[in-house]
This record gives structure tokens, sequence and C-alpha cells, in this order.
């Protein structure tokens, strides 16, 4: 809940800087392992949006995987718990894990046109 | 419809109070501990008999984050050492904005410390997410909670620098298997620190007390000369 509310107060902003009406929809990235369960954000955002000004905005949410590297296997491309164990899911050596740990707000889209200082930029 | 690009972490906003907060921790040489489990595992009174051990030598104070009553700030204060609580209002974890204010108002009381404790809010999930400025997380499970805790809830536990077992004078009552506790752990996070206590029989505790004090050196080691002995504690920038 504390993170749907800090993704729709930055789409709020934005979409204020900007001079835009309500908002649409949201992009956002999330890292397989930045502890983020899709459905709980998908419900706390509906449960902010409600009523309010923005009540039908999307959030879209796009998983970023990590990066898994076992010395023995290579690349291992599947999304498995093993990133988190860091050991490999094929044969359990140690895995190396980069990434995945992304939570940000790709895109804002609103309704409206942008203001001016924007459509010189 | 316009679309903007804006490419800003979700959490940009706490991450900046959280650094301001580790920059005035550094200049202060405060070690701080940001302790994170479920409710009911012991947080507390870890830090009751923490601060009956260390008092004496080390400045300690805490802050003690909860959804309501102020009862776990008065243990503190009971214990001996100066504490404010932190209310959330149903928030289930604390943000670098919380621990801001509250030092803010709480002014002299808990400036100048060796070492402060922040007690999150109860809860495995969400704490760990928000940087609060400290030194590292403690992750603490109690006997009673079950071996499979760590590999249910793997973000606190890899991101932990200590992971401590509570409650350990119950480990002849209950099924809890350690070894397979520390080796999910060891899967985890292969660098973390595995301590066993229990603050009621006082086993263990001396690991515990023996890793803080380290730590504390360390970090009056790392701070600026004079950090955190100079009689001008009531300058933020000393906290």
């Amino acid at each position: 809940m504390g993170l749907a509310a800090e993704i729709l107060q930055i789409a709020r902003r934005t979409a204020a800087d900007h001079g835009g009406g309500p908002l649409e929809s949201v992009t956002v990235f999330v890292g397989d392992l930045a502890a983020v369960e899709p459905d709980l954000l998908e419900f706390a955002w509906q449960t902010l949006v409600g009523e309010s000004a923005d009540a039908g905005a999307r959030l879209i949410v796009e998983w970023r995987p990590a990066r898994q590297h076992c010395a023995a296997c290579g690349e291992i491309p599947e999304r498995a718990a093993g990133s988190w164990l860091r050991l490999c899911p094929r044969c359990d050596g140690p895995l190396a894990v980069t990434g995945g740990d992304e939570l940000e707000v790709r895109t804002v889209a609103f309704s409206g046109t942008p203001s001016p200082a924007e459509v010189e930029q | 419809m316009t679309e903007i690009d804006v490419r800003q972490k979700v959490l940009a906003a706490n991450a900046t109070a959280a650094q301001a907060l580790r920059d005035a921790f550094h200049a202060a040489g405060t070690l701080v501990v940001n302790l994170i489990s479920s409710p009911g595992s012991g947080k507390t009174t870890l830090l009751e008999a923490t601060a009956r051990a260390l008092k004496e030598r080390f400045r300690l104070g805490g802050l003690d984050g909860d959804i309501a009553t102020e009862r776990d700030a008065d243990r503190l204060r009971r214990a001996g050492i100066p504490a404010r609580q932190i209310l959330t209002g149903g928030a289930c974890h604390l943000d670098a904005r919380q621990i801001e204010k509250a030092l803010a108002e709480e002014g002299e009381r808990l400036s100048g410390l060796d070492l402060l404790f922040i007690e999150n809010v109860g809860n495995l999930i969400c704490p760990t997410s928000y940087d609060l400025g400290e030194d590292f997380k403690v992750a603490l499970l109690s006997v009673v909670e079950g071996d499979d805790k760590p590999f249910k809830y793997p973000a606190i536990f890899s991101r932990a620098a200590v992971t401590l077992i509570t409650k350990s004078d119950l480990l002849p009552h209950v099924d809890f298997d350690l070894g397979a506790v520390r080796w999910q752990v060891a899967a985890l996070n292969p660098s973390g620190r595995f301590l066993v206590a229990s603050a009621r029989s006082g086993e263990g505790m001396d690991s515990w007390f023996a890793l803080l004090e380290e730590e504390i050196r360390r970090k009056r080691a790392a701070s600026p000369p004079g950090a955190g002995i100079g009689p001008d504690s009531s300058n933020p920038a000393n906290w």
C-alpha cells in the first residue's frame, strides 16, 4: 500500500507539473527481487484511485528479471526461486545474481494536452 | 492523451531522506540498527536486555514503530534508555521521513548516541523495502515461528546483515530445526551473520553484545574526529 501511494504521488505530481488532467495509466518497472507482489500492488492501486478524480487509471506492471549466471551452467534465463536462494536451479551450484531490484515509475499518461512549455522542449 | 517519460525510482523520496539521515549519523558517529521481524518475536525484550547490559558503557537510544500504543517506548525507558514511540496510524512499516521527524522533535534526548535502535513495525515484508539510513538490518526469528520462514520471506533474510534466532530457551519444546534455518539463511545471504540467543535465559546474548560493541567501535573509527563526544549535541548535525 505504501508503494502504491508513492507511485500515485509521483504520477499525480508529474501530471500536475505538465498541466495535465486525470491520470489514464502509469507504467512501472518491478524487478524480480524488489519484493513486490503484483496482485497486491494492483489491489492497493485500485483502492487508492478508487472514487478519486483518477478513478479508472490503470497501473501497468512490467517485470524486470534478475540476471542469473551459474559458473557451471551459464546464463539461467528462467525466473526461478533460485534468484533469491542464489543457488542454480539446475545444478544447485552458487549463482551470481545481478539486477532485478528495479522499482521505478517509467511513464505517466494523463488526459489533456501538455502545457505550452512542454511542447517547446 | 499525453504520456510523459518519468524514470523515477518509486522510493526516491524515501531514499533522499534516508541519505540525509545516514550523513547525519555518520557525522555524529552513531551506529544505527534497524530491527525487523514479525510481531511477538521478541524485539523489545531483546532491546530491554541489551539496554541493561550496555547502557553503562555506551549511550543508547531507541525509536519504536507501532500502529498503536506507547508500550514499547515505555518498556525501553524503564530499561534505562531514552526512547520515543512512532505511531504509524495503520501503516505497516517505518519510513525515513518519520525517523527524521521523530529525531527532530526529540532533539537532544536522542542525539549524540553511540547506538540508536530502530524497532520497526512487526512485519517481515514491507519494512524490508524502506531504507531508514541505518548501518544494517537485523532480522529476528523466534523458534516458535517455525523453521520454514527464511525461504517463505526471502527478501528480509537476504538483506539483513544479521539474522538473530530468538527465544532459544524454548528449543527443547518446539519442532524447530536450527540447522535447516541456518542453511536457508546461508543460501539467501552467504555473507550474513547468524546468531542464536535467548534474552530470557541469557544464553547466546554475549555474542550479540560483542557484535554491537564491534560495530560501535568500527562506526566511531570511520566517523570524523570528535564525532559523538562534542558538547553541542543540540546541533542536528550531531545526531
